[in-house]
């Protein structure tokens, strides 16, 4: 890094602007030159030896922080290695959770299928009985919400995307939940689906005649369907879709969200 | 690691500082090549005055700055109508959830004070202010940390909904608080700038009341952080904030009335822990490449050419259809920009050793960039990852960036040209190469 500095500073002599008075615009100005470091009037020289050896020890201590802070990161997001076999605690001990970092990006390779959850409501009409609506795709929402804007929201491109992702990761694959995430995974889901199914204006069933009452249970399917290859590629993919349906959840007053200032609006899309 | 120095205060010294290029240059000598032969320890400890007497990389810090304040800015008035979904208490991931993830994780977050609605909004327009603050470097010492406070505070209370631009500009934000990025291009170096005329011209110094009023009032936040900190945060964030805290306080008390060299003592502490801080940023960004690059010549996509393709046909990331589907059609382009993404990410942080090399590739990075944000619909992301790369960039260009946008300035304002402020003009003209490469 050093070397870079010196590079940079090498080069810029050339057509370096005189020190700036007015920083703001970055205008030279009537302010004297910076002294020659003989007669420095800032840092280590110009201290006398106490003053000088505490400074030394706060390099020092800089130094060996900031060389075990990138010697850290560097661990964290390189791959299983002889040391973090043996020092991986450490290493998570002082990265987690504020210097988390994952660069990963569309890599080794890039995610080659789309992903999208459906999402059916069992509710209790009001004769008493159980009725169960058609598959609503959820993620088609947010599809639609991202074509043609420049600049989609966090809660269009990443929510519900993560979200199963979150599950996916935090489950076995007969939908056991693995610890305190995998719960709170479960509960996030349920609750994205009924913020999602309230700010439909209606529900319909399979035929599509519109049902009312309340929701009582849900269930989720991932759907996934490959990216089909490139034209120019020989290559043979199964582009059918492949279903993988998430266990039905009854649904507590704790899923529904209140208020209807909290359901996505229209204007907002 | 403390860094005292004055609440939102530029460089301390009379005048501002120059440009990263002086820092690093032989003093008095006449080259490269005559301090090649210079002894080892007379090198040392230039390079150690070097480290403690300058903040360096003036316009590089302040770029950085702007770039990311600028990104949080963006992000948070777009996300405006879906603040509560996102970061509010009643959200899909609500407030109790939040509170159950933290007592595993610890991360920091003031809205784990209080799960009241008024409590939220207020926390959203704090990160809003202190966005509009910092990019104009108004007190950056001091908002500084309350920017980071607040990044911290959204990201650690809903973490499922980030992305990788949130992940850099969490890491930026607690590495700027280091830093002195207000030495150029901001309200703070005016101050400063207009100070230093003063006692040229041998005025008594203004009482500042803003900066101990600012000081007070953060000083209850911290209270308020302690007093909060077995519900949120691990043991040093506290830390880190009381040292900031004091050091400030302790700076503003040095200025007025210790003798010259604890003053100076001070300064080259903050200088310390600045340059730092400087170099954490520029290793982060090259192991955000090297990651990014070498994790991808592992994958068969890569190594195919093909990789690029599939993105394109990723429904969450194709906003243009048509635009990405273009781009699609041909298999050589796909290959081309593929291998090229992979060459530029792997070669990145060598090139660094070689500065016309570093400048093109710094280019080629910011346009795929910019790329990524129309095509994949990644703006806030592609904005955080430009802001990242911005500390790469040369003296030269920022000095003649800066000098074109105060030309901007006056012409949109209507100032005359030449007449009031003459010097700016004549920067923009003799020392400012327009080009990267200059």
């Amino acid at each position: 890094m050093d070397a870079y500095v010196e590079k940079d500073a090498a080069d810029a002599d050339g057509d370096r602007p005189a020190p700036p008075a007015d920083p703001l615009t970055g205008a030279p100005g009537t302010s004297s030159p910076i002294p020659p470091a003989d007669r420095a009037n800032t840092g280590i020289m110009a201290l006398s030896l106490p003053y000088q050896v505490v400074l030394a020890v706060a390099l020092a201590v800089v130094g060996v922080f900031a060389c075990l802070h990138l010697a850290m990161v560097f661990l964290h997001v390189a791959p299983s290695n002889t040391l973090t076999k043996q020092h991986g605690q450490a290493v998570d001990d002082w990265v987690y959770p504020e210097f988390e970092q994952n660069w990963k990006l569309f890599a080794p390779n890039p995610l080659q299928q789309n992903i999208s959850v459906e999402v059916r409501a069992e509710l209790a009409v009001p004769d008493g009985a159980r009725r169960t609506t058609g598959w609503i795709d959820l993620t088609a929402q947010d599809i639609e919400a991202i074509r043609h804007n420049p600049m989609p929201s966090h809660a269009q491109q990443n929510e519900l995307r993560r979200a199963v992702d979150f599950y996916l990761n935090s489950h076995s694959d007969d939908d056991t939940p693995s610890g305190l995430r995998g719960r709170l995974s479960e509960e996030y889901m349920r609750r994205i689906a009924m913020l999602r199914l309230d700010a439909l204006p209606v529900l319909a069933g399979p035929d599509g005649r519109a049902l009312t009452g309340e929701v009582r249970r849900v269930q989720l399917r991932a759907v996934t369907r490959a990216v089909p290859p490139p034209r120019w590629s020989s290559e043979k993919i199964d582009t059918a879709p492949s279903y993988r349906d998430l266990p039905w959840w009854p649904v507590t007053d704790a899923d529904r969200p209140t208020g209807s200032d909290r359901s996505r609006t229209e204007a907002g899309r | 690691m403390s860094t005292p120095a004055p609440l939102g205060d530029a460089a301390p010294m009379s005048d501002p500082v120059p440009p990263l290029g002086d820092a690093a240059k032989p003093m008095g000598g006449p080259g490269t090549r005559a301090r090649d032969r210079e002894p080892l320890d007379r090198r040392f400890a230039r390079a150690v005055q070097t480290v403690t007497g300058r903040s360096l990389g003036p316009y590089q810090t302040a770029i950085v700055r702007i770039g990311f304040s600028l990104t949080w800015l963006l992000f948070l008035l777009r996300e405006l109508p879906f603040r509560h979904e996102l970061y509010g208490p009643d959200g899909p991931w609500s407030w109790e959830m939040a509170r159950r993830l933290i007592a595993d994780n610890r991360a920091f977050t003031v809205l784990m004070w209080s799960d009241g609605r008024l409590w939220f909004e207020l926390v959203y327009g704090i990160a809003v202010l202190s966005a509009v603050l910092l990019l104009v470097g108004w007190r950056t010492r001091a908002v500084s940390v309350v920017f980071m406070v607040g990044v911290l505070s959204l990201q650690n209370r809903s973490v499922f909904v980030g992305d990788g631009g949130d992940n850099v500009l969490h890491l930026a934000a607690l590495y700027l608080v280091l830093t002195r990025c207000s030495q150029v291009w901001s309200l703070d170096a005016r101050r400063a700038a207009r100070e230093a005329r003063a006692a040229r011209a041998g005025e008594p110094p203004r009482q500042d009341r803003v900066g101990p009023l600012l000081w007070i009032v953060l000083g209850g936040f911290l209270l308020a952080t302690t007093w909060f900190s077995e519900v949120t945060g691990e043991w040093w964030l506290p830390v880190l904030l009381w040292v900031l805290w004091l050091g400030n306080g302790l700076w503003w008390l040095v200025r007025r009335y210790a003798a010259e060299e604890p003053r100076t003592l001070l300064d080259a502490l903050a200088n310390l822990a600045h340059n730092a801080a400087l170099v954490v940023i520029m290793a982060e960004v090259c192991l955000i490449y090297a990651t990014a690059g070498w994790y991808k010549i592992q994958g068969s996509r890569w190594q195919d050419g093909t990789a690029l393709f599939y993105p394109l046909n990723l429904d969450y990331f194709t906003p243009w259809p048509a635009l990405s589907e273009l781009l699609g059609t041909s298999g050589v382009m796909v290959m081309v920009l593929t291998y090229g993404t992979v060459i530029v990410q792997v070669a990145f942080p060598f090139t660094l050793f070689h500065r016309k090399v570093k400048n093109v590739l710094l280019v080629a990075m910011m346009l795929e960039h910019a790329g990524i944000a129309v095509l994949l619909g990644l703006p806030v992301f592609s904005l955080a990852m430009i802001s990242a790369d911005a500390v790469f960039l040369p003296t030269p260009f920022l000095v003649a960036l800066g000098a074109w946008v105060v030309r901007g300035r006056d012409r949109l304002l209507g100032r005359p040209p030449a007449g009031t402020l003459p010097e700016q003009r004549l920067t923009g003209e003799e020392h400012g190469p327009r080009t990267l490469v200059g």
